[in-house]
């Protein structure tokens, strides 16, 4: 059992969050020495908390950490550098006005004569690292002036000067261009040779396919299992990582779509790394219908959402509410024309969390003539309403004058929805709506949105959940690389499989196929 | 008029009056370069060179040392900014309204602890302080024109102009520097590498404390030779405005500080042409705002040109390579 | 909800028995009698009726001030000009009441309303300065407090001055401008009435009305206000020209109410005190009458410790920045917040899980 080459073992971590998610349960995870190694799982399966108990940023509730055969304890990133652990995370930790051998030696300055940073000293240090891993970096440039790719580099050189035997790279390729992933796969196979150790988290096949020895997938805070690279297809990749646990059945009747109320027109989008985020997208969403836009983060939905909601312009490309444009409208107009929406940050966008409920409650419409007698409020129009919002979406309260932060996560996002859903919305743009919260105010949220998808409603869902995105949507548009690679119109036939592979990138509909989800 | 007015600006004691005018203003807002280069917005300089202030006279009345004197106002302007710290950082006191507790410390509390060690409530009189020294530069006093504008100043202004390199050292050529740099810009970069992010800080409000101190040494110890109340004006604000336009770098701070040194040396100017005191007084204040305004204005083109030209550049590239 | 009252009112105690620990151990090394001393600052205001009526008196200025800084500080504007514009609106009231002419109120009224439009206006400077330059409302609002005090002595000294008069000082104002007073053979005018009304107007304004809606929501997350579709520049803007407008009626209720020549040739440190006042009642301007009473008890109480021992006034500063600093600080006592909070959501958590059961046993 004991495997002598085994430089990490994690066994038994078991990991609960205060809000009580259980992010790990009982995982075991074991790297070999030399080996690249995925870590493979949708968003949320819970890959980054392992990793983060690896580097020491959290601690676990239960399980031990084995490193070279020593068992450890990790209480801080310091002690896992201290053990060989190097970690580059996917935000990267670099300060921009510095240069690049600055930031590289930030903590561990070499001095000269006592006092001064021996910037000459800094500079070699780095290209002696650049060039005994063969990472090209310009040591004298500042951070803020190189490439995305470069400074990729400096984090993986940062954790390299302090000794890192052993890689933890966060989706390192999400920020990348094609080229800049050609080249951090060669210096990972670089890596390999010298003996270092990386684990290389993805949900990206073809790149796990190309350059991974081994992998481990993790499903809804579990491993689904330890596996050969060479061993598995992409297809069981795919399965053994979207499937669901558990189907999850909605009643609905049959949707009967009418008139276009959403209406996106080949909008692009570059990002401010110069990374294209949206290529071309159409679609449109019609009265009575819900649409989802299922696929992997960082595909382009979060950019599409933030322009539908004029929290951002695109570069070029149309959208539009009833045939009105949207794009630098201000939000105050976007709701005037009858769009709602649940953001997915609903603690910086949801809600005011010090106000009270009733306030968070009334904040899109507290202007209008029915809250108001001259100057002042009508205080008890306003109660009356707040009451209402609370009896009717069961918020979980003492009274409407108590403090949101005061409120469990599923009846914090219970006040987003009972706002949102409650004026009488024309188009709701539901972002992660269910996102972390209790079994019984996912069920009543979903149960509304599709009332109101009955009514007349039009709704576009965004989610990760595949439960949710199959389940709730009518039909569905699946987004890979900024693009719209799928359209089901209808989702009562669709499988996991079939979903995993067009959103994992496998494989693609024709162009003409997408293009019925243009309604015109 | 005019001719008047450019008869002083181009005289040597005019010149010679900036540079004398500017020593405080450019002490306090090396303070204020060193605190937000570290992330903290040090608002009690106002405060702490109102004590320092007082302390200086105090000791070196007491010891008969200006040497003292000075040293004590530097203390005691590290110790006021390091309870700044104690409060922000540690209690958790907005750090602004912790700097405004300091200011009126600095307004109230000096006046007090002048009553007790001189009897007088608005004038340290009484007290017989010493003053830093002037001094004449060996060989520059010598040049015709430039030698009487740079020569025989307080030695402070000489501190002052030597401290916008030490503060120029310590912030790039010093470990301790790249690590200020650092917690100001990315605290959480500096976090993942072990620099503590609140000990940093400490030791930068410390030094900043120590440069405000100079700055309030000088009002009442060259500048004057008592110290009165509210002798420092509003100076310490003033130096936050030029640390902005001087965009926290020292050399720009020095130029920022020349030029409000230039409109106040300016305005006592006027005074003296009959132009009445009062409107005189206000122009280093008008000018700091005026200034304030074009340095945002500016910035804020910049941000949008950059975003601009970035996204164009993108758009002409993607055209090529297609 | 109560429990975090209950915290927060022996929080506030803890931090004025701190600054008052501290002013003793300042009395004890100062004073020779420092017991008359510290019974001067702590029991003696409370010992004749006339020291209460100043303690009144010297509240009308700082409720005003305390209530402006309540509404800029409610959406999160550090702006601190409130010590030039009460001062500024003081002169303007005062050259009103020299040279208009107007029936008795109507007269006093106009002054006021000149106060307060003009320091409103001036307000839009850091403003605006703010919302379309993103220039820090903080820097230009404290330059603006010294440019408001030497434009406005130059006006006393070159437009409004009474040559015959010894010091400088402006003309009489003409009596249908005074403010009348309220309790015969004291100087409480009918400023404390005004005050008290504008505050009521004010706690009116900031919890029953959009505009004050809008300036709290802003101040507790200003992303959540622009996504709600809230006007947000517009907000911060009105917020800094409410507080203005309401400085200057500070300032001229003042100068009306307490003087007949407008003589300040100082900022008269009633924006500080406002500011202190501000913090004092946790930004709710119901609470601004209540801290104004006590600032204005402990300036008597240091004035008198003045009068009658050793020990001076300006002991009130330290006293001042101690409450001010312990006030602020949200760590101090935290961990006896803590306690409270756990077991609030305990209790919290057994009552859910009793509900929880009982709607469980109906389904």
């Amino acid at each position: 059992m004991e495997d002598r080459s085994e430089v990490v073992r994690m066994k038994g971590i078991t990991k609960v969050y205060p809000n009580g998610i259980a992010a790990n349960q009982s995982v075991d995870f074991s790297v070999r020495k030399g080996e690249i190694h995925a870590l493979m799982g949708e968003n949320g399966a819970g890959k980054s908390t392992l990793m983060k108990i690896l580097f020491g940023l959290e601690q676990p509730e239960e399980g031990e950490i084995v490193i070279n055969g020593e068992k450890v304890v990790l209480s801080s990133p310091n002690a896992a550098i201290a053990k060989g652990i190097g970690m580059v995370h996917q935000h990267f930790m670099l300060v921009p006005s510095l240069t690049v051998a600055e930031n590289i030696v930030l903590g561990m300055e070499p001095r000269k004569r006592g006092m001064f940073l021996d910037y000459a000293r800094a500079v070699s240090l780095t290209e002696e690292y650049a060039e005994r891993y063969n990472l090209q970096v310009d040591p004298h440039a500042k951070v803020m002036d190189i490439p995305v790719g470069m400074k990729q580099k400096v984090e993986i050189l940062k954790a390299l000067v302090r000794g890192a035997q052993i890689l933890i790279l966060d989706e390192p390729t999400a920020v990348l261009t094609t080229q800049e992933t050609t080249e951090l796969f060669r210096e990972l196979i670089h890596f390999k040779e010298q003996g270092h150790t990386i684990i290389f988290i993805s949900h990206k096949l073809k790149e796990i396919k190309q350059i991974t020895d081994r992998l481990t997938i993790m499903r809804a805070g579990k491993s689904m299992g330890v596996f050969d690279t060479a061993d598995v297809s992409e297809q069981d990749i795919s399965r053994l990582m979207v499937g669901r646990d558990v189907v999850l059945k909605v009643e609905k009747e049959p949707p009967s779509p009418t008139d276009t109320v959403l209406s996106v027109t080949d909008v692009h989008y570059q990002n401010e790394y110069g990374k294209q985020m949206l290529g071309g997208v159409s679609f449109s969403v019609r009265k009575g219908e819900i649409l989802g836009i299922a696929g992997v983060e960082g595909n382009g939905q979060r950019e599409l959402v933030e322009m539908l909601f004029d929290m951002n312009q695109p570069d070029s490309g149309a959208i539009e509410v009833e045939g009105r444009p949207v794009a630098g409208k201000g939000q105050a107009y976007i709701r005037g024309l009858g769009v709602s929406h649940i953001p997915e940050d609903r603690m910086l966008y949801g809600v005011a969390a010090a106000g009270t409920i009733e306030e968070n409650l009334i904040a899109d419409r507290f202007q209008k003539p029915r809250f108001n007698k001259g100057p002042l409020f009508k205080m008890d129009a306003i109660h009356e309403e707040s009451d209402r919002l609370i009896e009717d979406y069961q918020i979980l309260c003492r009274s409407g004058g108590q403090q949101v932060k005061m409120l469990s996560g599923g009846n914090i996002q219970k006040v987003v929805v009972a706002r949102e859903f409650s004026c009488a919305p024309k188009l709701i743009i539901a972002d992660q709506p269910t996102r972390g919260i209790d079994v019984g105010a996912t069920e009543f949220i979903r149960r509304k949105l599709v009332e109101l998808s009955r009514e007349g409603a039009a709704v576009l869902l965004v989610s990760a959940d595949l439960n949710e995105i199959i389940e709730l949507s009518d039909s569905l548009i699946v987004f890979y690389g900024g693009e719209i690679v799928a359209y089901f119109e209808d989702t009562s036939t669709l499988t996991d499989l079939e979903m995993g592979e067009y959103m994992l990138g496998l494989k693609r509909q024709s162009p003409e196929e997408i293009r019925r989800v243009i309604h015109a | 008029m005019l001719e008047n007015i450019l008869g002083i600006i181009f005289s040597i004691p005019f010149a010679f009056s900036i540079l004398r005018i500017t020593t405080p203003i450019l002490f306090a807002a090396l303070a204020a370069v060193v605190a937000d280069r570290a992330g903290v917005t040090n608002i009690g300089l106002e405060g702490i060179m109102m004590i320092s202030a007082l302390t200086g006279v105090i000791f070196s009345a007491w010891t008969q040392s200006a040497g003292v004197g000075l040293l004590c106002a530097m203390v005691i302007g590290m110790l006021v900014a390091l309870m700044i710290g104690f409060f922000a950082l540690i209690l958790k006191t907005d750090i602004i309204l912790a700097g405004i507790a300091v200011n009126m410390l600095g307004s109230g509390g000096t006046i007090l602890f002048m009553y007790l060690a001189s009897g007088d409530r608005g004038y340290s009189a009484n007290l017989a302080s010493k003053v830093m020294p002037s001094i004449d530069i060996p060989l520059i006093k010598d040049i015709p024109v430039l030698g009487q504008i740079l020569s025989g100043h307080n030695v402070l202004t000489y501190v002052a102009l030597l401290c916008v390199f030490l503060v120029w050292v310590l912030l790039y050529k010093t470990p301790l520097g790249l690590q200020i740099r650092s917690v100001g810009e990315n605290p959480n970069a500096a976090d993942s590498v072990g620099v503590s992010v609140n000990r940093i800080s400490f030791i930068a409000l410390g030094i900043s404390g120590v440069l405000a101190g100079l700055g309030g040494a000088f009002m009442s110890m060259g500048y004057m030779s008592s110290f009165n109340t509210n002798m420092t004006a509003g100076r310490g604000f003033i130096a936050l405005a030029a640390e902005a336009m001087g965009r926290g770098e020292p050399l720009g701070t020095f130029l920022t500080s020349l030029l409000f040194g230039f409109a106040d040396a300016l305005a006592n100017n006027l005074q003296s042409l009959g132009f009445p005191a009062e409107l005189v007084k206000m122009t280093p204040y008008v000018f700091t705002i005026v200034g304030l305004a074009v340095y945002a204005a500016s910035t804020m083109n910049k941000a949008k040109k950059i975003r601009h030209h970035s996204k164009t550049k993108k758009a002409g590239a993607a055209q090529a390579g297609a | 909800m109560r429990k975090s009252l209950k915290f927060e009112i022996i929080r506030g105690a803890a931090a004025i028995l701190v600054a008052l620990a501290v002013a003793m151990v300042f009395i004890f090394i100062i004073s020779d009698v420092p017991f008359q001393a510290l019974y001067n600052l702590i029991v003696a205001p409370f010992t004749r009726m006339r020291y209460i009526w100043i303690i009144l008196e010297r509240m009308i200025p700082i409720i005003f001030t305390g209530l402006a800084t309540c509404v800029m500080f409610n959406a999160n504007q550090f702006n601190l000009a409130g010590e030039g514009a009460v001062f500024f609106g003081g002169l303007v009231a005062g050259a009103c009441a020299i040279y208009l002419r107007l029936p008795p109120v109507l007269h006093a009224a106009a002054c006021i309303a000149a106060a307060m439009l003009v320091c409103g206006l001036t307000m839009l400077i850091p403003a605006l300065l703010k919302t379309k330059l993103g220039a820090s409302e903080m820097v230009s609002s404290l330059m603006l407090n010294y440019i408001l005090l030497q434009l406005g002595v130059y006006i006393l000294s070159y437009h409004l001055a009474d040559r015959t008069q010894g010091a400088t000082m402006s003309h009489k104002f003409l009596d249908t401008a005074i403010i009348p007073t309220l309790v015969p053979k004291t100087n409480l005018s009918w400023g404390i009435v005004i005050a008290l009304v504008a505050t009521v107007l004010v706690s009116i304004f900031m919890y029953r009305t959009r505009w004050g809606y809008a300036i709290r929501m802003i101040g507790i997350n200003q992303s959540f206000s622009k996504y709600s579709g809230m006007k947000v520049a517009a907000t911060v803007v009105m917020c800094q020209v409410v507080g203005g407008m309401l400085a200057g009626m500070g300032g001229a209720v003042e100068i009306l109410g307490y003087y007949d020549r407008f003589k300040w040739r100082q900022l008269p440190g009633y924006g500080w005190d406002g500011i202190t006042i501000a913090i004092l009642a946790k930004n709710n301007p119901i609470f601004i009458p209540l801290a104004a009473f006590f600032m204005a008890y402990l300036r008597r109480g240091c004035d008198l410790m003045q009068l009658n021992t050793d020990v001076p006034a300006e002991m009130l500063s330290i006293i001042q920045a101690v409450i001010f600093l312990f006030f602020a600080a949200e760590q101090f006592l935290s961990k006896y917040r803590h306690k409270l909070v756990v077991r609030d959501a305990k209790d919290e958590i057994a009552g859910k899980a009793a509900e929880k059961e009982a709607k469980g046993v109906e389904a």
